[in-house]
Order: C-alpha cells, then sequence, then structure tokens
C-alpha cells in the first residue's frame, strides 16, 4: 500500500513540524532551573494539563492500535476507554491525587520513597526508566515502518528526523515544550481524523449501512461475555472486569508517572484532582474518532472494492493498516496532509511524553538520590538535558534493536503488565492501608512481577508465551495480557500484606500526608459543580454507565 | 510577544494557517475523488472557526491561563 503525497500535504507537515519547533524555542527562555525544566515549576493551566493527560496517552498505540482493534474486536474495544479508564482516571482525581500532589514528591517514585525506603523508590525507577526507553523507542520505530510502507520514505531519515525534532522541543521547553506540544497534537489528531469519521460513516451508509453490514457480534460491549469462546475479543467478563478494569486500569492510570505527571505540574491541589476527572470527559468519546474507523472499515468491506487490509509479513490480516488505508482512500490531497500530520503527531506526542517522563525519575530518582544529592538547580538543569539527549539516543537505538526481532511489539505489552499491575497492589496498600511496611512493598513488589514473567512462561496465546510450559491456553493474546495482569496484582496484594504483617512499619506521624486513614479529608462542599472533583467525578462516571448501557 | 506564551493563540495561528491553506487549496485545485470532493472545503472551514474561536479566547485577561 502506497499512498502519494502532494505539495499540499507536504506544507502542511512543514508547517505542523515548525510549529513544534518554534514552542521549544519560544519557551526555551523561560526555563531556568532543573525545576522549571522537570516540573514546569507547577504552573500549567488546568485545561493544558487536563489535554495533556490525555494526549501523552494518545500516542501511535491509541490512534493507529485502536482503529485496528477496531476492525479485530469491534465494539469490543471501548471496554479500553469505559472500563479501562474512566473509573481509574476519576478515582486517581478523587482519592490518589492529594497524596501525589499534597506530598510534594516530584515524581511517582519519589512518593514511594516518602512512603516506604529507598529501595522501593530506586526499583519503581529503574523498571520505570527502562519501560520509558522501550516505549519511546517502540513509537520511534512504529512510525519509522508505517512512513517508510504508506509513504515510501526512508527508515533512517523518518527515525533520525522524528527523532531529531523531538529532541530539539524537549530539549529547549522541557517538559513544559512536550505538554504545549501534546495540546497542539490533541486537536490535531481529533481535528486531523474526525472528517474521516464522518465520511467514512456516510460512505458506509450511516447507522443502517454499518448494522446491516457488520457482524451483529461486533457491534455489543458486554453480550456474549458470560465465556471467552463467545465473543470476539476471546475474553470473559471476570479477567475483562478484574484484569481490564481493575488492574491493568487503575494500574496504567493511577501510577503510571507518564501521565500522573501532567496532574502533578498543576497549579494548585484543587486542579491537580480535576485534571485527571476533565481529562475523562473528552476521554469517553475518543471511540468515536479512535475505534469507529475500524467498524466502518468492516461496512464498506461488504460494500465497496479496494478497502481489504493487506497481508503482514506471516501472512495474517494487518489491522494496523486500518487507519492508513481509510486515509488514502477517502481523503484527497491536503486533507490528507493533516491526516498524515496527525497519525505522525501521534508518535511523536508518544515519544516526547516518555522522554520527558524518563528524564524526570532519571534526573530526581537515580541522579540526585545515588549520585549527587545537594547539587544546585542550575546543576539538576544541565542533568535534566544531558538525560533528554540521552534518552532521545536510547530511544532511536531501541528503534533499531526492534527492526532485527518482531516479537518487540509483544514484549513491550508484556513489561507494562509486569511492571504496572503489581505497582498497582503496592500503590493500594501503602496509600489506604497504614499497616503496610517498606519490607512488605518492596519484596511484594518483587515476587508481583516475578509471578507475572512466571505466568508468561507457563501459558500460551496465538503462539506466544510457553517458553517454560505450556499449562493453559488463552483464546487471545489480549485474553493472556488481563490475567497475567491480575495475578501479578493478587501475587504482589498478598505477598505485601503478609510480609507487613512481621515487619516493622513506619511511625503514624510519618505517614501523615502519605496514607488516607492518617491525613485529613479535603472539603470541597462550598464549591461550585464544576469545581468540585467528586461531581465532575460523578458527572463522568453517570455518562458511562450510559454508554454500557446503550452500547450493551 | 506575550500573546506566543498564551497557548490558545498558537493552537489558533497553527489552525488558521493550516484552514486557510486547505481553502485555497479547495478553490484552485479539482478533487478527483468523487464522492469526497468538498471535503477539503468543508475541513478548511471547520478549521477556520476553530482558529477564531481560540483566538477570541486568548484576548480574555486571565493571566492564569499565560505561563
Amino acid at each position: 500500500m502506497h499512498i502519494g503525497l502532494g505539495g499540499i500535504d507536504y506544507s502542511i507537515i512543514g508547517i505542523y513540524f515548525l510549529f513544534v519547533i518554534g514552542i521549544g524555542f519560544l519557551l526555551k527562555k523561560k526555563i531556568k532551573t532543573g525545576n522549571d525544566f522537570l516540573m514546569s515549576n507547577r504552573s500549567i493551566p488546568l485545561w493544558i494539563t487536563s489535554l495533556a493527560f490525555i494526549s501523552a496517552n494518545l500516542g501511535a498505540q491509541e490512534v493507529l492500535g485502536m482503529a485496528a482493534n477496531g476492525a479485530k474486536y469491534g465494539w469490543y474495544t471501548a471496554h479500553f476507554y469505559w472500563l479501562g479508564a474512566a473509573f481509574a482516571m476519576v478515582f486517581l482525581g478523587i482519592f490518589m491525587m492529594p497524596f501525589y500532589y499534597g506530598s510534594k514528591a516530584r515524581s511517582v517514585p519519589e512518593y514511594l520513597k516518602l512512603r516506604f525506603d529507598e529501595k522501593t523508590r530506586s526499583f519503581n525507577a529503574l523498571t520505570f526508566a527502562v519501560m520509558t526507553i522501550f516505549s519511546s523507542g517502540i513509537s520511534l520505530y512504529a512510525l519509522a515502518m508505517l512512513m517508510q510502507t504508506i509513504l515510501g520514505w526512508d527508515f533512517n531519515f523518518s527515525i533520525w528526523c522524528a527523532a531529531g525534532i523531538v529532541l530539539v522541543y524537549t530539549f529547549l521547553g522541557g517538559l513544559t515544550s512536550a505538554v504545549y506540544n501534546e495540546v497542539l497534537q490533541f486537536f490535531l489528531i481529533v481535528l486531523g481524523i474526525a472528517p474521516l469519521v464522518f465520511i467514512g460513516f456516510h460512505q458506509a451508509g450511516g447507522l443502517e449501512g454499518i448494522l446491516h453490514n457488520v457482524d451483529n457480534a461486533k457491534l455489543h460491549l458486554w453480550k456474549g461475555m458470560g465465556s471467552a469462546s463467545t465473543n470476539p475479543m476471546g475474553t470473559d467478563a471476570f479477567s475483562m472486569i478484574f484484569g481490564l478494569g481493575f488492574v491493568l486500569a487503575f494500574g496504567y492510570w493511577c501510577t503510571d508517572f507518564l501521565v500522573v505527571q501532567r496532574a502533578m505540574i498543576s497549579h494548585n491541589l484543587n486542579d491537580a484532582r480535576r485534571t485527571p476527572i476533565i481529562a475523562a470527559l473528552p476521554k469517553i468519546f475518543m471511540p468515536l474518532i479512535v475505534i469507529l474507523p475500524g467498524i466502518i472499515i468492516l461496512a464498506l468491506q461488504k460494500q465497496f472494492a479496494g478497502f481489504e487490509l493487506p497481508l503482514n509479513a506471516n501472512g495474517q490480516t494487518d489491522y494496523n493498516m486500518t487507519l492508513p488505508l481509510l486515509l488514502s482512500k477517502l481523503y484527497p490531497s491536503g486533507i490528507l496532509g493533516v491526516g498524515i500530520t496527525a497519525l505522525i503527531a501521534s508518535f511523536m506526542s508518544g515519544m516526547a511524553g516518555n522522554v520527558t517522563a524518563f528524564n524526570t525519575v532519571f534526573t530526581f530518582d537515580i541522579y540526585q538520590s545515588h549520585i549527587k544529592k545537594n547539587a544546585s538547580e542550575k546543576h539538576y538543569l544541565y542533568v535534566g538535558k544531558f538525560t533528554t539527549i540521552a534518552g532521545i539516543l536510547l530511544s532511536v537505538i531501541t528503534a533499531y534493536v526492534a527492526r532485527g526481532f518482531n516479537s518487540i511489539m509483544d514484549l513491550l505489552q508484556l513489561v507494562f503488565s509486569f511492571v504496572n499491575a503489581p505497582l498497582f497492589a503496592t500503590f493500594f496498600l501503602g496509600m489506604f492501608w497504614k499497616k503496610t511496611t517498606s519490607n512488605g512493598a518492596f519484596w511484594g513488589l518483587l515476587t508481583g512481577t516475578g509471578s507475572a514473567a512466571l505466568t508468561y512462561g507457563l501459558t500460551t496465546a496465538e503462539g506466544k508465551g510457553g517458553m517454560i510450559a505450556n499449562l493453559h491456553t488463552f483464546y487471545s493474546g489480549t485474553s493472556q495480557a488481563f490475567n497475567i495482569a491480575w495475578i501479578s496484582f493478587l501475587v504482589c496484594f498478598l505477598v505485601t500484606a503478609i510480609i507487613s504483617l512481621f515487619t516493622k512499619r513506619k511511625e503514624d506521624a510519618q505517614l501523615v500526608g502519605l496514607v488516607y486513614s492518617l491525613t485529613p479529608r479535603i472539603k470541597d462542599e462550598n464549591r461550585v459543580w464544576y469545581k468540585n472533583p467528586l461531581w465532575l467525578g460523578i458527572l463522568v462516571l453517570a455518562i458511562t454507565l450510559i454508554f454500557n448501557i446503550i452500547f450493551y | 510577544m506575550k500573546k506566543l506564551f498564551d497557548l490558545r493563540f498558537v493552537i489558533g495561528i497553527f489552525f488558521l494557517a493550516i484552514g486557510l491553506l486547505l481553502l485555497i487549496h479547495s478553490l484552485i485545485a479539482t478533487t478527483t475523488v468523487g464522492f469526497n470532493a468538498n471535503v477539503n472545503l468543508y475541513s478548511s472551514l471547520a478549521f477556520i472557526v476553530f482558529a477564531v474561536i481560540m483566538l477570541i479566547l486568548s484576548r480574555g485577561k486571565r493571566p492564569k491561563d499565560i505561563l
């Protein structure tokens, strides 16, 4: 599949590059200290932190991957939003953000240090740093592969061009520049893909055309969830609710510093609490932009020739080509440039988010805590800038490594379930059970991560896993990931709780502001509803519930 | 210069530039894809409207919204 771009399309891509680099140069003069560079001096307005919060997650996997999942699994994919995001985002805003923001921690690992100890912080900082570099490198690799496949661009040119642009604007303007560009990228992605959904929907015959031409099994959310064999996703209701809805969702949205960092740079605690909740509002409507194209292509395939998806190197249907195929078939030159720019923006947004989270965690949680403790702000600014360059270079190396090993994408998914799922158990116990001890948390994390690896080694799905033995075969890779998540969560939870019962805990006085039962409640009664995180959260959950009922 | 630190202004200018470019292109170029003949025109108008809204919002004097 090859898309030919015209002069107008290249002009739009060029304007976009000019703006993102321009934002970096503009913000350069505002960056004077390490805190400015890595934490934006906690000065970012609410509407920007909220949009950056979802934009940091609106990377390549979201934009390309969810359209692909829409075509593969149908509307069941919306579970990633209405079950796997909304509840966790509201929980983060109402219950967890007061501890992150109120404790004055600069990062998620630093909260672990305040609540537990240095070794728990270091373990989390190291696994998180590796995860962000992997993620950033994979984003870069996927961008270069996509540009090579659909536009015929040289792989090396795409890698170095994208990495260079992200380096310029994150090096110059730090986190603020990354966040500002994420907001620009958010609007570009939404406005660049919305016309595609509109004309695709129209061409497919509207709602009637979709209902008539798409397999009914792919147009529901909960139907057939009684058993893994009776729905396209191959997942039963228990692993969906407990694996995705609880462990993976809460593990990602509540503990992954990449997204939590966007809320932590707000003006004040109320803004920090409202950031993920306000972000949840556009988030629950995102399936219309990112999943609906996958459904539309199924309807178009039944009615028109030329909408068949190509095969990948393994001879299987390449669902990742869903969005590029729709762009090439439905967009004329001009708006096509906007659509391609939106795709590039999603990759760069994902990469910049990871690099800025990496440089903060490395500088504060590894360098400052283990290498040089009491240096000047200027010193940490230089370390942050140097780490940004190192992060980009490591991402480039990872992208080239990914080129040689085609299973590295699966490895990345696995790393997420290994790291985030047990971490949520640690946070859940640490924030809500004052008897949780430092040793309990550390060994719980370690065994939780180990149990994830063991489960993967003992089970298979779609030919993956089972390196030790094959004790069970899952219907799909998604189902395997959900099950690994809840098992590692449960192991971490139990090990942490048991060890905590037999080891010495911190005094209550040391845990004020870090543990729910020892922290004074925040009173929001006098605020108007849109300034009250609780009322906003109820609104988000009510809309989410209505969507679940409508699309049952 | 201070305006440039207001993200709403920057986003407004960006979409205004893209919208005007698309508008000019839709008026002078012949789009061959039959069904989507006017998609450039309609999209450009939507971008321009969005840009104008962002520029109007950036006129409000709210120091909290400016870095």
